[in-house]
């Protein structure tokens, strides 16, 4: 589980052009869409995209991406889940 | 009218008022000029390449720029280019070309007119912005359309040429036009882009 | 100076000129459906049910191009019959597009890919500047050429362009409007923003999901008062007022309060001299998405405080036609003016909880209607109004 974590944090700065970031600066319960990232709604999407394109699962409701994009461990248990 | 200020953003780096301020590195050089102008706008790696020269052209242009605006609706933004989002259009096919998904990031920039969009946002400007499509850089056009402005009672208009053509530099001309006594006069915006072009 | 309509031209899924839009409109029936062509199957969409080649056999075309330039071609040259052209009369074309030719340019793209011959000279129709000069080509004019790239709001920039142009005696009539071809690259970009709905689309409503795509294109001729006794056109109505201001918030969502749009209607009503209660219809830009049809009541809440004139959106008639949507819109609130009629907004059931503005439900004719105000917002805040009377 903690491969795939350090493996989605990497593939989150790559997909959202978070280029000031390394994976070391996101923590595994940090609230992706709190102050600390400032990601908006487009940002979102690019992580329904993310899923789809490395992980092969589609969301097809963008408010059902709440839940699962809260921190990287919700969508580390998200993929393991449904994968 | 009289220009008050320009900036000019290309590969080689970023100018104000016709000198050069910041050197830019020979890869990422977009990436080069915006941390070493040391900005703090993470939304800037969002951008594409129209948006980023921009946006740095306006940084660099701040105080200038700040010194003429008289309210939060005042300040219009008149840009213009050649190829659209051309660029960004097709790097949004590439994305779904082979069969991959496509970016709803990079689909926002397939409109020249979200550059307009980013400055606004970026400065809560609530004033008109309009992005037309020449086939080069038109002195006359841009004169034209300040003239419209300042009839109107803008006191002062945000030009812009900022472009990624296919066979041309990618390059933000930006000039900040104040009303003055609103005749037109020689505003000399192509040699003061060539000027640029040739530094 | 005053400024008056001599024309006016469109096609659109709901009918291939103003006289089958007019009947459209009044029947309560939309063109939307699901898609015929591979890009647009999977969806709902407002589709013009002819090919290019097609369309250019039956309206006649001179020229030819992109689907974006063939359809604008047609609206024009609709907008702009029975008029002549004169060396006295300075005119020019303006037009708005978001896709330009792009319809073309992906199948060649898609041929360069599959290593598939390509015809090289298709690409010379890419340019969103190669409509507006189709668009000249067939009328034959050669004056003032340009084109307005702002999204949504295109063809409302683009009269507002027109306007301004005649009354800063820089020229004497234009042809102004917009136009925008369905492609697989919109059709796959709005999928990508998941602001589609499967089921047709229900703008000002509750239960609202998204928009329904279209395409088509929308023309009117301006003049001045000068040029119609020179040029001995009628005038069919009057631009009075347009307005264009940014919603500074978001590259695609608007703000929550309606900022921009709150500025550009206040302002549009200032350019025409008029107070709020002088607008007897509001054609909305309602695409249907959960953002907008919020943002856009907050704005019209802001602007006409407890007396909200009768107000639809016509998408769900026409689908989102983009950059076409003001020209369309334009030509539908002259219809609007013309025939005394309020056109419904289609398949409305229950008020958005928040603002509880009800639009109207069903087709009301034998209104007295002098004076429209057409909304038309695009993607990086780009708010534009336009005000249209007798």
């Amino acid at each position: 589980m903690s491969e795939l974590k350090e493996q989605l944090k990497a593939q989150i700065i790559e997909q959202l052009n978070l280029e000031d970031l390394s994976p070391a600066d996101i923590k595994d319960d940090t609230l992706l869409f709190g102050d600390e990232l400032g990601l908006d709604s487009i940002d979102a999407l690019e992580f329904i995209v993310l899923l789809e394109s490395n992980y092969g699962i589609k969301i097809a409701d963008p408010s059902e991406g709440r839940e699962i994009f809260q921190s990287v461990n919700s969508l580390a248990a998200y993929i393991e889940k449904n994968q | 009218m009289k220009v008050v200020a320009t900036s000019y953003i290309s590969v080689k780096g970023a100018f104000l008022n016709e000198k050069k301020i910041q050197h830019a590195d020979d890869t990422n050089w977009l990436k080069s000029l915006y941390q070493a102008l040391e900005i703090d706008y993470p939304k800037f790696y969002k951008m594409d390449t129209l948006s980023k020269m921009a946006f740095l052209a306006s940084e660099i242009m701040k105080n200038e720029i700040a010194a003429v605006q008289t309210s939060d609706q005042d300040m219009q933004l008149l840009f213009a280019n050649s190829a659209a989002s051309q660029q960004t259009d097709l790097k949004y096919l590439d994305s779904y070309a082979n069969g991959g998904t496509p970016s709803p990031s990079l689909f926002v920039y397939t409109l020249p007119n979200i550059v307009t969009g980013e400055l606004a946002i970026r400065n809560k400007w609530y004033g008109e912005n309009t992005f037309f499509i020449t086939e080069k850089f038109d002195e006359d056009f841009f004169k034209e359309q300040l003239q419209f402005a300042f009839s109107r009672g803008n006191k002062s208009c945000l030009c812009a040429w900022v472009d990624t053509p296919t066979d041309g530099i990618e390059e933000c001309f930006l000039f900040l036009v104040s009303e003055g006594e609103n005749k037109p006069g020689n505003l000399e915006l192509l040699n003061r882009l060539n000027n640029y072009r040739n530094e | 100076m005053e400024l008056f309509v001599t024309g006016y031209g469109a096609i659109s899924c709901i009918g291939n000129n103003v006289q089958e839009i007019l009947h459209a409109l009044k029947s309560e029936k939309t063109g939307i459906q699901k898609g015929k062509q591979a890009h647009s199957e999977k969806y709902l969409v407002g589709e013009v049910l002819l090919s290019n080649e097609e369309l250019m056999r039956k309206f006649a075309l001179k020229t030819t191009g992109s689907r974006t330039g063939i359809l604008g071609a047609i609206a024009a040259k609709e907008a702009f019959q029975g008029h002549k052209l004169d060396a006295s009369i300075r005119t020019a074309v303006i037009s708005g597009t978001s896709v330009g030719g792009m319809d073309v340019s992906e199948k060649e793209y898609r041929n360069h890919i599959d290593n598939v011959p390509q015809n090289l000279h298709n690409y010379a129709h890419h340019s969103s500047g190669n409509s507006s000069e189709q668009i000249a080509e067939e009328l034959g004019i050669t004056g003032f050429i340009n084109t307005i790239s702002t999204a949504c709001s295109s063809a409302a920039n683009a009269i507002m362009m027109g306007a301004r142009m005649i009354q800063q005696g820089k020229i004497d009539r234009a042809i102004v409007g917009g136009t925008d071809g369905l492609s697989a690259f919109t059709i796959n970009g709005f999928k990508s923003l998941m602001i589609f709905d499967e089921e047709w689309c229900r703008p000002f409503d509750e239960s609202r999901k998204g928009l329904n795509l279209g395409e088509g294109a929308g023309f009117i001729v301006l003049e001045s008062k000068e040029s119609m006794q020179k040029s001995g056109s009628n005038s069919i109505a009057r631009l009075r007022g347009w307005s264009n201001a940014s919603d500074a918030y978001h590259q695609t969502a608007s703000s929550p309060e309606g900022h921009g749009a709150t500025l550009s209607m206040k302002e549009a009503l200032t350019i025409a001299g008029m107070k709020a209660n002088e607008i007897d219809y509001i054609n909305a830009h309602g695409t249907a998405t959960p953002n907008n049809d919020l943002s856009e009541s907050q704005a019209i809440i802001n602007v006409f405080g407890n007396n909200i004139p009768p107000f639809s959106s016509t998408k769900a008639y026409t689908g989102h036609t983009l950059a076409a949507s003001g020209g369309i819109e334009a030509v539908i609130a002259i219809l609007a003016i013309q025939n005394g009629c309020l056109f419904p907004n289609l398949n409305h059931r229950n008020v958005i909880e928040e603002t509880k503005l009800e639009p109207i439900k069903s087709l009301k004719e034998g209104a007295e209607i002098n004076a429209v105000l057409s909304n038309s917002f695009g993607f990086g805040g780009n708010n534009s109004t336009i005000i249209i009377s007798k």
